[in-house]
């Protein structure tokens, strides 16, 4: 696979924002690459550079170091690269006192691809067809959030940005935009880059992760290689706080009201058994389970927190 | 570009109230001042013979439109409509969808455009009706509205007309270039109206503050930075089109020390064009540099 057959590639991308003592380096290094037809979730907490990461992506913000490259062409050098991307980022903003078509229309033009007949089936495809003439301002945050899908979409990218989609939503709205970005993978073959909290989203629809914390990517890789890579044990044992105690000196251990999480291997089951039975700790039951998502990701976040 | 001018010009339009408020104001205004007079002057004996009075020709009126644009309340109006063009889009986050798809100077070249005909289209409609509007008050009150229409006359005027709308929109261009830098970096609507305008006012001002400058540092060639300013040298590129005669700047230090110089018009032409060039050419720079954060 050559450069142009990724959609993204990034080369030690780095942002800092402010100089001397109000220096913040909101990016820090980041090497990302997302392949075609790949739906790549990108992953972490609130304020851990995602966003600035994709605003270097569209050309929004300037590297202070470090490559972006969207299919083999550097943003920088030849935005016209762009063209080929749809995105939607920090939830959709229009003009809110045009209406839905019109702001459709503002965009295409913008963009150079205006086809009203594109527009309308847009509309049609993400159900606003009978609100088109509404003036956006009239517009729920779902109905913006679907219109700026609908405006992700123009011209017929083939990869989108998306960032943060189904931010303000309800969980209806959630899985209409979920169902519609899967379909659009699926159906359309699309290269989906996607930015989210909700991590069940993510484990759902995305094949390859990479999760940023502080400025750099700590994690990346397949969804589920990561997941199998690192099992949790379920384990029930009395009495429960000092079990949780013992094992919490060696394993990430969350505490719920009748059993313990440990983020531990499979083969660790014997050290943890004779580390419970040498303080007296009875061993009702230890089971193997395969992490979710949010449990991978939290445990991920809480390693690489700043300690102190 | 036609289709990024478009999409400029349909967005701004769509925006009623603000094209309502700052640019269609005009022509509106030229229509309600009509109306509003007729029934004065149609109610009120005096106010015809008053109006009657007056020396009111049409090529006056026609050219005179143009002036509204160099009126406080006009240039206020102006720089408004800029400042809206420019720092809206940061207000209402709209770059974050137009920027990756375009190059960052067409999107601001293509903003100085389509404010360019927004003011060409209002003023030169206008200047129409206000034209038109006056005969009609004219014909009310019973007077005459000359000069008769001649070849001559005819051409006296377009040239009279050109002169008031060229250096008329050149003005708005260099307040239109404070307000769209001014509005660029402050990513504000009230931040660029406030800015530019102010610029203006100090604009205004700067001889003054030379002639304090020139006083206190006892350095009197400080006074020249004056003649670099675009108020002068439209002035004197008007002096230039309406007499062939420069407008002399005067500045007395004492009885005896008269400073007096005199431009040639292909000077402040050179000048005026540095400002434009320059005050585009800036925001174009700048905006390119910019991180869009919103």
């Amino acid at each position: 696979m050559t450069a142009t057959d990724s959609p993204i590639i990034t080369e030690s991308l780095t942002k800092q924002f402010g100089r001397g003592r109000k220096r913040i380096l909101a990016v820090r290094d980041v090497n990302l690459t997302v392949k075609t037809g790949q739906v790549y979730g990108f992953l972490g907490p609130n304020g851990a550079g995602k966003t600035t990461t994709i605003r270097m992506l569209l050309r929004l913000l300037h590297p202070t170091a470090g490559r972006a490259y969207i299919y083999g062409q550097s943003v920088a050098r030849h935005p016209e690269a762009l063209r080929r991307v749809g995105a939607i980022v920090e939830g959709a903003s229009f003009y809110n006192f045009l209406s839905a078509r019109r702001n459709l229309e503002v965009f295409a033009r913008t963009a150079d691809h205006y086809d009203p007949a594109r527009i309308d089936a847009l509309l049609a495809q993400v159900g606003l067809t009978e609100r088109k003439h509404q003036r956006v301002k009239g517009y729920s945050t779902g109905m913006k959030q679907r219109l700026g899908l609908a405006a992700a979409l123009l011209g017929d990218p083939d990869l989108l940005i998306l960032d943060e989609p189904t931010n303000g939503l309800d969980p209806s709205g959630m899985h209409e935009i979920r169902e519609f970005i899967r379909r659009l993978a699926t159906e359309e073959g699309k290269t989906i880059f996607l930015s989210s909290h909700l991590l069940s989203e993510i484990e759902q629809i995305c094949d390859r992760v990479a999760i940023i914390q502080r400025g750099a990517i700590v994690r990346e890789g397949a969804v589920s290689d990561l997941l199998e890579a690192k099992t949790s044990l379920r384990i029930e044992a009395s009495p429960l706080e000092t079990a949780a105690a013992i094992l919490s000196a060696r394993w990430p251990v969350t505490v719920n009201t009748t059993w313990l999480s440990v983020q531990a291997a499979r083969d660790e089951i014997p050290a943890i058994v004779r580390n419970l039975a040498q303080r007296d700790i009875d061993v009702y039951q230890i089971a193997s389970q395969r992490q979710s998502l949010e449990e991978y990701f939290l445990s991920v976040v809480s390693e690489d927190a700043p300690h102190g | 570009m036609v289709n990024l001018f478009r999409a400029e010009w349909s967005k701004i339009a769509g925006h009623r109230w603000l094209t309502g408020c700052l640019i269609w104001i005009f022509p509106i205004g030229a229509v309600a001042f009509t109306v509003v007079l007729s029934i004065i002057l149609a109610l009120s004996e005096p106010a015809r013979t008053s109006f009657a009075a007056d020396t009111v020709t049409w090529t006056e009126t026609l050219a005179g439109a143009w002036s509204f644009l160099n009126n406080p309340l006009g240039r206020l109006l102006l720089i408004g409509f800029t400042a809206v063009m420019f720092a809206g889009e940061y207000q209402w986050q709209t770059w974050k969808s137009l920027i990756p798809r375009n190059r960052r100077a067409a999107l601001i070249l293509i903003k100085f455009l389509a404010l360019s005909v927004f003011v060409v289209v209002a003023f030169a409609l206008m200047s129409v009706l206000l034209t038109a509007g006056m005969g009609l008050l004219r014909a009310i009150a019973g007077a005459s509205y000359g000069p008769e229409i001649t070849a001559n006359v005819v051409r006296a005027a377009a040239s009279d007309y050109a002169r008031s709308a060229g250096l008329g929109f050149l003005s708005t261009l260099i307040a239109a270039g404070y307000a769209a830098l001014a509005g660029m970096l402050t990513r504000s609507i009230l931040g660029g109206v406030l800015v530019a305008y102010g610029l203006t006012i100090a604009e205004s001002l700067l001889l003054v503050g030379l002639l304090v400058a020139a006083y206190f540092l006892d350095f009197r060639d400080i006074v020249h930075v004056y003649r670099f300013t675009p108020g002068y040298n439209l002035l004197n590129l008007d002096s230039w089109f309406r007499t062939g005669k420069s407008t002399p700047f005067e500045v007395a230090f004492s009885a005896n020390e008269v400073l007096v110089v005199q431009d040639s018009a292909e000077f402040s032409a050179l000048v005026i064009a540095v400002w434009v060039i320059g005050l585009i050419g800036l925001t174009v720079y700048l905006f390119r540099r910019q991180d869009i954060t919103s």
